[in-house]
């Protein structure tokens, strides 16, 4: 089995990431059908018909966000999330640095379809040679008459800023971005209001990630029925799975939705580096649940994943080999979300930190007894419960880890020691 | 009644209620007496549930839900007390609690705390934690008035939302992220608010103290009396907290008409004051150039016969800090008793001094559409709440325009407006009427006026006829009329009677008016503190302090307000009861036992009083 490469399928063209590159491999061409041919209405409706999901987590039906906007309230805002920060995602920064044009591309379709005149990026602030090809996109873009007034005589403005993040986990959150994005520091709004109705300086605003409108354009061009050829019936198109960990061959790889992940890891992978075995792997980036060799033949897609007991979430892959210690694997995950916790709510706040501590001591061997169901129960009151779900999903991990390797708790009990100490190896 | 529309009807713990839509679940509970825990939330500001306390569950939502964030809904059916919530609350508790230091028996919010008090309710018996709680500053001072322990901070953000939605200041903020967070002025500089006693009044926890207070009492040992502030003529209500017979702080006793439960930083630390922290001589009669201590009655004695000699070229000078009833028996000493029209309250300069009507009641101000504030921060300076209602009411979307001239005021409102209210102080009453009466003439709504006057009951002592040329109830004097204060060391005065009530509103005289004390025959002080007056005086009768009294006070809307006695100063004679000897001993006859038989006088006189009375809850000459 191979990629079914549609977002990457010219990547490595030469020039990709200019402008005449860029048009050579036929760039800007859905562009210019959706002002010329395609009324606002129709364009929303050609994406809901195509069944576009979010690829920024969530999974959510890309027109029907783009619905929700309150009829005749305009200014409204379009924000693209590049705040890629989820450990184990390297797919926008992968799209954005070999085709920048096409985020753009995919961008501005959006704008012209919500009615958006002034659309922002907010770009993870590490993302520095991302920021810059960006930067030079836009400006080809500008230059060439896609981006300003009167596009290309349609009577559409659009403008784009593009704004650099600080360094914060939570701004990826969708209101904390835009809360970040306003210059105010970045914590999560309460929700309802949702962007929709009251976002970025309290207009409707829709917040899509990279990947999503870099899909935009393959589905002017071929239309939605095409689209919706691909992939299973509630996952349509491809996406792009950051692979990491104990593989052979780490990457990016586009693959169509519904492949099984068997496909991604050993075929695509080349399976688990220096002859190991597969311990667990663990879908969507470190917030999402741990998975099983059992679970190899499980697709590619929101739902399936989801059925299998884990979450897509932003498409990575983290390959665990059996020498990993999943404890100490939940450690570095709650430490990284305690690290990440903005404070905001309670629960996440002491949580993330109670959870820290208590893992790091498992880790230690100087765990106690029933420290496991400790973590359950704290997992318990932060799930749910937090202000937004970075509380949530720091406890997933730990808690799909506890289910699964519960013996692994207890033997750093027990033996008041790291089993795997001795030949650890770095993962994430 | 309502449109049934406007009603949502719903269910929480079996009972069904019905609330305007738009209510929040906390607040529909609590109008069926259902309590939900909370620390974040606030009545008065917008909720952000953040500390995630007062989860409960509703039906067909699959998460626990803020009750103090979400709206109700028709039908909505919430349950507070499933074993769910329950857990989640011991949960949500033992959270709080892990880096919280637990020094409840050093902490003066211990007694009155609400993470104190829900641990107890709510909250698991015992901790899970174990580990080194995270360390923070303690007693790190915000200000000269204020105190942040920022291990018992528990991160709510009132007082950060104080600063930004209730005064507008911004000066508190939260700093670093996660557990490590803490609040913190820009740069670590001194706050420079002055409502910053409102933050430790909303700290849920005992992280923002005042300074006045620390370590001085447990609020289970507090005597609580009501009274109304000393501080300015706003009339904030107050709650003066003491502890054997001295005073401990003063808190706020929301007024929604008044102070919307706020207080200003002069007014709630101006008790130090009016604290009796030492005695303040008996009374005395000056001899042989010194003052020589006597009883009582004989020093009323020595006044009377020495206010006797001088008659009708007495003169009275009341500070606008004394209750009515006092104001009331003084202005009746002077024109019954000595026939003299000499009487005043005002400090310097004389300002035009008409009845207060078509006045704007505080509470007002949010109704309006434009708010000219003549003379911009001095307004606020001579009424600090004043300022918390005017943001309110900004952020409400009223226009609030503060300008010094009269020009700029006029321009600033447009013809369209249709509620429109000027602020002045006393000093610019003349500017502001000048304001009313053209923008009467531009706009074509109503246009009324607030003046600020000095002192918290300097309204009443106009109403009541502290005035030369006017009697109580601004009573038209037909050609009798006396002479301002600042004619009278030329008028042939022979003896002043400086009634001198509060320390904060002092007769404050000039290098001129010293001299001129210095040469008259007969100088009576009545104060509560040993001033430079005394110096002067030939009888000193001290009297109380504010909350050694009862009485009423008039605020400069017009509201009269009841104080009460919260320290007991038995050994000094009450205040009216010094002016009824003074007037009795010249043959006056008043039959006072009770500041409240003085108030019933008091409203035969000037038949506003009757229908304004503490009990009435309206404003003098008000139309509502």
């Amino acid at each position: 089995m191979a990629e079914k490469k549609i977002l990457t399928k010219d990547f490595g063209a030469p020039g990709l990431a200019h402008l005449a590159g860029y048009e050579q491999t036929g760039g800007y061409q859905a562009y210019q059908k959706a002002l010329k041919e395609l009324q606002p209405d129709a364009l929303v409706e050609m994406v809901k018909k195509s069944g576009l999901r979010g690829r920024g987590g969530a999974g959510f039906g890309t027109g029907q966000k783009w619905s929700f906007l309150p009829k005749g309230v305009y200014p409204r805002y379009l924000v693209i999330n590049a705040d890629e920060s989820e450990p184990g995602c390297f797919k926008d920064r992968y799209l954005l640095e070999a085709s920048p044009h096409q985020v753009v591309e995919g961008l501005l379709i959006a704008a012209f379809a919500i009615g958006c005149n002034l659309a922002f990026i907010y770009i993870r602030g590490e993302y520095l040679p991302q920021h810059e090809a960006l930067e030079w996109a836009l400006a080809e873009a500008r230059q060439a008459g896609y981006i300003g007034k009167n596009v290309l005589g349609s009577g559409f403005d659009v403008d784009v800023i593009l704004h650099r993040g600080a360094g914060a986990y939570i701004c990826g959150e969708e209101t904390a971005l835009l809360t970040s994005l306003e210059g105010y520091r970045g914590e999560p709004r309460l929700k309802p209001p949702f962007p929709a109705i009251k976002g970025l300086y309290g207009k409707p605003t829709v917040v899509n990630n990279v990947e999503t409108v870099a899909t935009l354009p393959h589905i002017v061009s071929n239309g939605p029925d095409w689209f919706a050829t691909i992939g299973t019936e509630t996952g349509k198109g491809t996406r792009l799975w950051c692979m990491s960990g104990h593989v052979n061959r780490p990457g990016n790889y586009e693959m169509e939705m519904g492949a099984p992940i068997r496909e991604l890891i050993y075929d695509l992978g080349g399976g688990v580096w220096k002859n190991r075995k597969l311990k667990a792997f663990q879908p969507g980036g470190a917030s999402m649940m741990v998975l099983l060799p059992q679970h190899l033949d499980v697709g590619l897609d929101f739902d399936a994943i989801q059925k299998a007991g884990s979450l897509a979430g932003a498409g990575a892959m983290v390959v665990m080999d059996e020498t990993t210690c999943m404890v100490d694997m939940c450690r570095r995950y709650v430490e990284f979300f305690h690290h990440e916790s903005c404070g905001k709510c309670t629960p996440c706040r002491e949580g993330t930190f109670w959870m820290t501590n208590v893992l790091t001591r498992i880790e230690e061997g100087e765990g106690k007894a029933g420290d496991a169901d400790l973590l359950l129960e704290m997992g318990n009151n932060i799930d749910g419960r937090s202000f937004c779900p970075l509380g949530d999903a720091s406890t997933w991990f730990p808690r799909s880890c506890i289910k699964y390797f519960r013996d692994e708790f207890e033997q750093h009990v027990t033996e008041h020691a790291c089993p795997f100490r001795k030949e650890r190896v770095m993962v994430a | 009644m309502a449109v049934a529309t406007d009603q949502v009807t719903l269910q929480v713990d079996g009972v069904s209620v019905t609330v305007p839509k738009g209510t929040l679940i906390l607040d529909a509970a609590k109008k069926l007496g259902i309590d939900i825990p909370i620390f974040c939330s606030h009545p008065k500001m917008e909720p952000v549930a953040v500390c995630r306390m007062c989860l409960i569950e509703v039906e067909k939502m699959p998460k626990l839900q803020p009750a103090c964030a979400i709206p109700v809904a028709e039908g909505m059916v919430v349950r507070t007390l499933t074993d769910k919530v329950k857990q989640y609350q011991q949960g949500v508790l033992e959270f709080l609690l892990i880096n919280h230091p637990l020094d409840c028996p050093i902490c003066d919010k211990g007694g009155e705390c609400p993470l104190q008090d829900q641990t107890f309710q709510y909250g698991p018996g015992a901790s899970r934690y174990d580990f080194q709680k995270a360390h923070f500053d303690k007693a790190v001072p915000l200000s000269d008035k204020i105190v942040l322990d920022r291990e018992r901070c528990i991160l709510c953000w009132r007082c950060t939302r104080f600063t930004e939605e209730i005064s507008g200041e911004r000066e508190l903020a939260l700093i670093k992220r996660g557990v490590h967070t803490i609040i913190g002025t820009f740069n670590d500089e001194p706050a420079q608010s002055v409502y910053q006693g409102n933050w430790t009044e909303i700290c849920p926890v005992g992280a923002l103290t005042s300074r006045q207070y620390r370590f001085i009492s447990r609020p289970w040992d507090l005597d609580r009396t009501p009274s109304v502030c000393p501080g300015c003529a706003m009339g904030c209500n107050i709650q003066i907290d003491s502890r054997h017979n001295k005073i401990g702080r003063f808190q706020s006793r929301e007024n929604l008409e008044v102070d919307d439960g706020w207080l200003c930083d002069q007014g709630r630390y101006s008790f130090p004051y009016f604290q009796r922290d030492q005695e303040f001589g008996s009374p005395s009669i000056r001899r042989d150039g010194q003052l020589a201590a006597v009883s009582y009655p004989e020093a009323v004695a020595e006044a009377a016969a020495r206010l006797q000699r001088a008659g009708s070229s007495a003169a009275g000078w009341a500070s606008p800090g004394a209750t009515n009833e006092e104001l009331f028996l003084f202005q009746r000493l002077f024109r019954e008793t000595l026939k003299s029209p000499h009487l005043d309250h005002r400090q310097q300069g004389i300002h035009e001094t008409d009845p207060e009507d078509i006045g704007l009641p505080i509470a007002d101000i949010e109704r309006c559409d434009h708010v000219v504030v003549l003379g911009g921060q001095e307004v606020i300076d001579a009424a600090p709440v004043l300022h918390l209602r005017l943001h309110k009411s900004q952020r409400h979307g009223v226009a609030v325009h503060r300008v010094d001239e009269v020009k700029a005021g006029l321009a600033a409102v447009p013809a369209e407006a249709t509620v429109v209210g000027v602020l002045a102080t006393a000093a610019r009453r003349a500017d502001a009427i000048t304001l009313q009466n053209q923008l009467v003439s531009k706009v074509k709504g109503s246009v009324r006026r607030l003046i600020v006057v000095r002192g918290p009951n300097g309204r009443g002592a106009k109403d009541l006829g502290i005035l030369p040329h006017l009697g109580p109830g601004y009573a038209v004097l037909n050609g009798r009329a006396g002479r301002p204060r600042a004619e009278w060391p030329k008028a042939g005065i022979r003896a002043l009677y400086i009634y001198d009530a509060s320390p904060l509103q002092e007769f404050g005289a000039t290098e001129a008016e010293l001299d001129w004390l210095r040469s008259l025959d007969t100088v009576i002080v009545q104060r509560f503190k040993p001033s430079v007056l005394d110096e002067y005086a030939h009888v000193v009768l001290p009297g109380r302090a504010f909350p050694e009294k009862d009485g009423t006070m008039t605020s400069m809307e017009g509201r009269v307000q009841r104080i009460a006695t919260g320290i007991d100063a038995a050994h000094v004679w009450d205040d009216w009861r010094i002016l009824q000897a003074v007037a009795n001993a010249m043959g006056a006859g008043w039959p006072y036992r009770t500041s409240e038989s003085i108030f019933a006088d008091l409203a035969k006189a000037v038949p506003a009083y009757a229908a304004a009375a503490p009990a009435q809850g309206r404003v003098l000459w008000g139309e509502r």
